[in-house]
């Protein structure tokens, strides 16, 4: 079986290579009706990819632990849901997963109305570079991160899955962020390809549904990553500026930069080289955050081991990063219009721009530090959690401070409501206002706090007041602000004013938290066949008053020495108890840990409308829609 | 691409956010950077120097106590490649589910705040302490 997934593999590694020369050789003849043959070629590499990952899902399901990578992940107890997961679970088979979305997006991407609107040498080019892409994850996958590798002799059961990626966050989070990473490769290609052919615009309206649907995964795997990690793994925060979680941020900041710039780009055809440089980036920066990942190049909590495909991923960045340069460079567009004045709607998107791209700077600067260091000092320095939320809150403010008034500018010059402007800059105000009063006075996250009500303010407004926000693509663009609106609102309260203490009690006694008294009630132990669990119940109460009982646990897996927290929350719009059950005591208390998040549950309202929301602005059926 | 009036108050514009930016990152990279080092790059350094760093290591099999009263553990950490390396460590705080013996983790803190009861040279004392995670076995397979 193995063998047999393998030779197919190696046959779509050849069967691309060999289309990359058809199409070029198409190319250059000047017989470019014989493209023909490259699209159906791709639904046959397609095919061969399905086949590959069929056999390996088979495998899982029938738990075949010949397959390494199926006894690496799973064991006979693990349950069938989290079998699947397993697909994804290791080095391989998320490079295969990745593959597998690739080719499945383009295999799509090939019967839509946007691609037969590409002109014919943009679809050439397009060809010819993502066979480029998809022959170097073939080579990857068939040389360095084989998926397919026997076990001898087959063992008797796996190693199976850690517990903490037996958590629903395993079934969504990972697949994802990969298609949002894959889908990136349909307009990052098409941009080469429109930057070699001399397209200035037509590839941004073409691949424009692939782009906010990457986005969408992208988007909604960070933020469910984020819940899972407050949530389920126990670490109490939702981001940790960690390298790994930092990968997919940085490009998805570029990527945002661009769903801006690509408005003025196809609304104003301006910005054409920018637009293809940035779209060409973010698929590059996809690469490199997997190469973060996988190369053990900085130090992560939970990177991959070091695989040996650390040179190739890096050497294919440095080639993919200069053909989009250098095809940029030479581009030449003579339709092109010229920007609008910087207090324009034009203008804010650009300087939105700007942030976004500086963002992903700061976090790959930051990121990469303790590599960049070494450069002048013998021994790596790094940067802390310090040093993004300085640098990259500021950041993040100013965008929803510029989203509170963007849509109040007129697209050319100045300003075209002044009603709403004020209404925008008066909810700041009053915002701001308030939170002093309350007692929250911290510049930045005061900023953040008001600015975020300005931003929900003008979001809602804006369908309210402005004539051409009530369709459906526009009022799907303001409810993505509105929940950028409430993240901000919850991260500059949750982040900085969270209150948390960890604590030995004993059943009965109680200890104060941000402004509550939990009581440890009782501590019991119940056991199952597969797992053995301790559990807590502490009861919450504010001025007297018993707001509810928060009972976390600690268990102890089969097959695992080592117990894990099961978090508890009280949940809440305004305070959010939390609480882990950390262990025993040797006098037969509990440790637990118990944190007051205010706000905290915004972020996730915010997170889910940031990545619904955005199914509203696609374009839907044949007509040609505007931005 | 812009009108040449247009033009230049963009490039006055992207002038002055670049400097803002630029401002943000000097200071970062000024008061937020801290060593990132291996137990033996860690020793190998002077103790003055690491007021403030992130240490990564294996904990040592032996030596691994519980604090009373809790959370917290005094542990040994051991360099990665090289193991006759160590160093100290005191963590006050809650202890990850897994932390054990063998298993990688990172600390943060500060080198030689306080020396430990058993009264053994220079230790770290870590105000955060993470354990790699142990989804991805590729590292212990492949070594």
């Amino acid at each position: 079986m193995q063998m047999t997934a393998y030779i197919v593999m190696l046959f779509a590694l050849l069967g691309t290579l060999f289309l990359g020369g058809w199409t070029g050789v198409a190319f250059l003849t000047g017989r470019e009706e014989r493209l023909k043959f490259s699209e159906y070629g791709h639904l046959a590499i397609t095919g061969l990819v399905c086949a590959a990952s069929g056999i390996l899902l088979w495998a899982l399901v029938t738990k075949n632990y010949a397959f390494y990578s199926v006894f690496s992940h799973v064991d006979s107890t693990l349950e069938f849901a989290y079998t699947l997961t397993a697909f994804w679970a290791g080095s391989e088979g998320s490079l295969l997963f990745w593959e597998l979305s690739m080719a499945l997006c383009v295999g799509i991407f090939v019967f839509t109305p946007g691609y037969k609107e590409l002109p014919q040498r943009t679809r050439a080019y397009f060809w010819l570079v993502f066979f480029v892409v998809q022959a170097f994850f073939l080579l990857m996958l068939t040389c360095w991160v084989n998926p397919f590798v026997q076990a001898v002799p087959t063992p008797p059961d796996g190693k199976g899955m850690n517990p903490l990626l037996r958590n629903p966050g395993m079934i969504f989070h990972p697949p994802l962020l990969l298609l949002g990473y894959a889908g990136f490769v349909i307009p990052g290609c098409a941009a080469i390809a429109a930057a070699l052919s001399g397209d200035g615009s037509q590839w941004i309206r073409s691949t424009r549904n692939f782009t906010i649907l990457s986005w969408i995964f992208l988007t909604s795997g960070i933020i469910l990553g984020g819940w899972w990690s407050y949530m389920e793994l126990g670490w109490g925060g939702y981001w940790a500026w960690d390298p790994v979680e930092n990968a997919s941020l940085i490009p998805w900041c570029t990527g945002t930069a661009f769903l801006h710039t690509a408005i003025v780009g196809s609304r104003r055809n301006a910005l054409a080289r920018s637009n293809m440089l940035l779209m060409a980036l973010t698929f590059v920066l996809c690469v490199f955050g997997t190469y973060l990942v996988r190369s053990g190049v900085v130090e992560s909590l939970h990177a991959f081991g070091e695989g040996g495909v650390a040179r190739p991923l890096l050497s294919f960045i440095l080639f993919l990063t200069a053909v989009s340069v250098v095809s940029v460079l030479q581009c030449k567009l003579t339709d092109q219009r010229s920007l609008g004045g910087l207090i324009s709607r034009e203008g804010f998107l650009v300087i939105a721009a700007w942030t976004l791209i500086a963002l992903g700077f700061v976090v790959g600067l930051g990121t990469m530090w303790p590599v960049i260091s070494k450069t002048w000092s013998s021994k790596p320095m790094g940067l802390d959690a310090h040093f993004y939320n300085r640098v990259c809150l500021p950041l993040f403010a100013l965008l929803v401070l510029l989203f509170s008034a963007c849509p109040w500018l007129g697209w050319k010059e100045g300003v075209r409501d002044k009603r709403g402007l004020m209404a925008a800059g008066a909810a700041f105000l009053i915002a701001a206002g308030v939170f002093v009063a309350m007692g929250y006075t911290l510049p930045l996250a005061l900023v953040g706090a008001a600015g975020g009500v300005a931003c929900m303010t003008t979001a809602v407004l804006a369908v309210g007041l402005l004539p051409d926000a009530r369709g459906r693509k526009s009022l799907g663009s303001y409810a993505v602000h509105l929940g950028l609106g409430l993240m901000a609102l919850g991260v500059a309260f949750s982040g900085p004013y969270q209150v948390g203490v960890e604590r030995d009690v004993h059943p009965g006694e109680t200890f104060e938290v941000g402004g509550y008294t939990v009581k440890l009630n009782e501590l019991h132990e119940k056991s199952s066949a597969s797992m053995a669990r301790l559990i807590a119940e502490l009861e919450v109460s504010k001025n007297g008053k018993v707001i509810g009982t928060v009972v976390p646990e600690r268990r102890l897996y089969r097959g695992y020495e080592q117990p894990f927290a099961e978090v508890a929350v009280l949940p809440g719009l305004g305070d959010e108890i939390f609480a882990v059950l950390l262990g025993l005591t040797e006098d037969g208390g509990a440790s637990v840990k118990v944190n007051v998040n205010p706000l905290v549950n915004w972020i996730w309202i915010g997170g889910i409308l940031l990545s619904f929301a955005p199914f509203l602005v696609l374009r839907y059926g044949r007509g040609k829609g505007k931005e | 691409m812009a009108t040449k009036g247009g033009k230049g108050i963009y490039i006055a514009a992207l002038l002055l956010f670049l400097g803002g930016v630029g401002y943000l990152i000097a200071s970062g990279v000024t008061n937020d950077s801290v060593y990132f080092l291996n137990v033996g790059e860690a020793l190998a350094t002077e103790p003055a120097k690491l007021k403030q760093a992130r240490l990564f290591g294996n904990v040592a099999a032996e030596g691994i106590e519980r604090m009373q009263p809790g959370p917290g553990v005094n542990f040994i950490l051991l360099d990665k490649e090289n193991p006759g390396q160590s160093l100290r460590v005191s963590y006050r705080g809650a202890v990850p589910d897994t932390f054990k013996a063998g298993a990688e983790v990172i600390v943060e803190g500060g080198m030689g705040a306080a020396p430990t009861a058993a009264g053994e040279g220079t230790v770290f004392t870590a105000s955060t302490l993470i354990t790699k995670c142990p989804s991805k076995y590729e590292k212990q397979n492949r070594g």
